[in-house]
């Protein structure tokens, strides 16, 4: 390594140059030019009566609509008896949670916003879509809180979470968007509470005299176990999926046969081995237990997922990894599997989503109570036996709310990562 | 089969002779059945342009594959700057820290910036700081002509951006033998010829460079040694004088009747 880099010359011919560009406006562009009330006919022709039969099917489309609404807003308005989800708000949100640590679920809750709020402030920002769900979801809140004794406290706990989300999202905007030390620094830290984000949690609810992990039930306890599902399914997913493309047949069939047999028996299987075999064998806490299950069990689809992405990815990529200077293992870190995983966003969304309600099927089985359980606890009181339905459209919504928060983020991270796509 | 012509190489190479960079001694290459490589022996000279040259299939994309050991010799001995390339990895990571290579799909890491595909290997193999692994990245750059262009990704560039950016990031591991794998097959004809300028004046800076490419232009004014690939053995070699004024084996001569 002595003589082999002379001073550069500027090579010859090598400047491109400057391209000059007419500007045409593009035909949308054209469009918008003219005045609204024309767009707004020309949208109407185009989108509602393109043609006879395209007239038809707008008029059943609005009349199927409209009778959904009335019905929905009947339901929500007239016939729903909603003191059974208010009265029992606590048994539905936090189960057995001892009442006097409430504080606890409350910084939980803001440590929480607090990072929805930084992640969107680092690597997104609020658009108006997010702002439109946010503030109903807010009120839906509000409203579920501003009942009975205490009302106010938890009103003002409730907001003091969302000025936490607003405030770590105005002070992630303030990091610059471009590289640099500053930005890694703080990516890092962010990145880094991410991942211990679960643990964390559970040490707010449960550290120095608060709940016992079987006080932990109710919705809490599906959010509890979903993220811990999510996050150890990834990280047993990533080693699965580079060890079934491994070329060392005892490593790849080693792997191919845990994620062919965890993929071969249902969820429900898995949860009774963590509640009678996983007992018998290693002890422990129930719910510790079954986030080992979910996380196993995850795993395993996340690793085909991810097998996928870096089958996508052409051998190119290593080859150049490796003629760069790179080994294998620090190709598949830095080159490899940031792509694989980029590719694997969609997929890897979808089972989060699903992981995420099929916690609700741990209530069938297993002592703890999650929402659903719950639920069938407050329909259990004779005063609302016959206000099932408003407790199960509640928790309908409820398990609605953060699949559609994740499929949005699934969304944003997708077009936020797809700069420098090939 | 091959009829080696070693005697010709010295006299038309333009550098002083030096000793032997890369040493090829009888390897083979199965592709299953197939036989890629067939008993080749090759030596190659410090501050030596050699362009291997041949039809598709006849073997010499493999050879340079091998030697940075991205296809594996079934058999025959490679050295590399005094290091045999076999299957310990200390050798290998060294050795290919010396040779950089350019692919024809150029393969960039798409996922990050042209800054960065340049930076990443002076960073995590050499352990070189990252103001200096920029600084490096910036010269290079400039070298091949396209400074303006480092922060944004590849996919933004056009092919040749693309390979000359390539070219950069494998030269910022600043390596003493430069591989190049057909480095314009894939590119727009208007854009093979700034490739080829900054091959050009990378061989005029001293660079030990091994060349398989269809640029018949660029093998003639550049190379000092041509080297003929047929049915995966050398079939014939020499100084572009010779091979291209004076070709002795039948093969050779069909070949360059077809191809100019």
């Amino acid at each position: 390594m002595t003589n082999e880099m002379p001073v550069p010359d500027p090579a010859p011919g090598a400047m491109a140059p400057p391209r000059a560009r007419r500007v045409v406006l593009p035909p949308y562009r054209q469009r918008a030019a003219r005045p609204r009330s024309v767009r707004a006919r020309e949208w109407v022709r185009q989108n509602l009566i393109p043609s006879p039969a395209g007239v038809l099917l707008t008029i059943v489309t609005f009349v199927a609509l409209a009778s959904l609404l009335a019905i929905v807003a009947w339901f929500t308005f007239s016939y729903a008896n909603w003191r059974v989800v208010t009265d029992n708000r606590w048994l539905l949100f936090a189960g057995g949670f001892p009442h006097d640590q409430e504080w606890r679920l409350w910084v939980g809750l803001g440590f929480v916003f607090l990072l929805v709020g930084a992640s969107y402030g680092m690597w997104s920002s609020l658009g108006r879509r997010d702002v439109l769900f946010m503030v109903p979801a807010a009120a839906f809140g509000v409203f579920m809180l501003a009942h009975g004794g205490a009302a106010l406290w938890s009103t003002l706990w409730f907001a003091g979470a969302v000025a936490l989300l607003v405030a770590a999202y105005g002070v992630c905007r303030l990091v610059p968007r471009e590289h640099g030390p500053a930005r890694t620094l703080a990516v890092r830290v962010l990145s880094a509470v991410l991942v211990l984000s679960v643990p964390i949690v559970f040490l707010v609810l449960m550290a120095g005299g608060g709940a016992d992990s079987d006080e932990l039930s109710g919705y809490l306890l599906n959010l509890l176990l979903a993220p811990a599902g999510i996050v150890g399914g990834i990280f047993v997913g990533i080693p699965l999926a580079v060890g079934r493309a491994s070329k060392l047949r005892a490593i790849s069939w080693t792997c191919t046969f845990y994620i062919e047999t965890v993929r071969g028996a249902p969820l429900i299987g898995w949860l009774f081995v963590a509640l009678f075999i996983l007992g018998d064998i290693m002890g422990g806490d129930l719910i510790v237990r079954t986030m080992v299950v979910l996380a196993v069990f995850t795993g395993a689809y996340m690793a085909e997922y991810i097998r996928g992405g870096l089958q996508a990815l052409p051998r190119g990529q290593y080859e150049a990894g490796h003629a760069v200077g790179l080994p294998y293992w620090r190709t598949l870190q830095l080159i490899i599997l940031p792509q694989a995983l980029r590719i694997s966003i969609p997929p890897i969304v979808g089972q989060a989503i699903s992981l995420w309600k099929d916690t609700a099927l741990i209530s069938i089985i297993l002592p703890l109570r999650e929402l659903i359980g719950s639920s069938r606890s407050a329909i259990a009181q004779g005063e609302f036996i016959t206000n099932r339905i408003e407790v199960y459209v509640f928790a309908a919504v409820m398990f609605w709310i953060v699949s559609f928060v994740m499929s949005r983020v699934s969304q944003r991270i997708e077009r936020s990562l797809g700069v420098g796509e090939r | 089969m091959a009829t080696e012509q070693t005697a010709n190489t010295a006299d038309g190479a333009t550098t002083s002779p030096t000793e032997d960079i890369i040493v090829v001694e009888n390897i083979d290459k199965w592709f299953g059945d197939f036989q890629a490589l067939d008993d080749v022996s090759l030596s190659i000279k410090e501050h030596e342009i050699v362009v291997v040259l041949g039809p598709s299939g006849s073997g010499k994309s493999t050879f340079i594959r091998c030697l940075n050991r991205l296809e594996e010799h079934d058999s025959g001995r490679i050295f590399v700057n005094g290091i045999e390339l076999n299957d310990d990895v200390r050798n290998l990571n060294a050795i290919r820290s010396e040779i950089g290579m350019v692919f024809q799909q150029f393969n960039l890491f798409p996922h990050l910036s042209v800054m960065s595909n340049i930076t990443l290997g002076p960073q995590k193999v050499r352990r070189m700081a990252r103001q200096e692994a920029e600084a490096l990245a910036m010269q290079l750059l400039e070298r091949v002509g396209i400074p303006e262009q480092a922060e944004k990704y590849p996919a933004q560039l056009s092919g040749g951006q693309q390979q000359r950016v390539a070219i950069a990031r494998a030269l910022a591991m600043q390596p003493k033998i430069m591989l190049f794998d057909e480095p314009t097959s894939a590119l727009d004809p208007e854009m093979i010829k700034e490739v080829l300028d900054v091959m050009r004046e990378l061989a005029q800076s001293g660079m030990t460079m091994i060349v398989v490419t269809h640029e018949m232009g660029f093998a003639r004014e550049v190379a000092d040694r041509l080297v003929f690939f047929d049915e995966g053995a050398v079939v014939e070699q020499g100084t572009p004088t010779h091979f291209f004024e004076n070709p002795q084996e039948e093969r050779t001569k069909l070949f360059l009747s077809q191809i100019l």
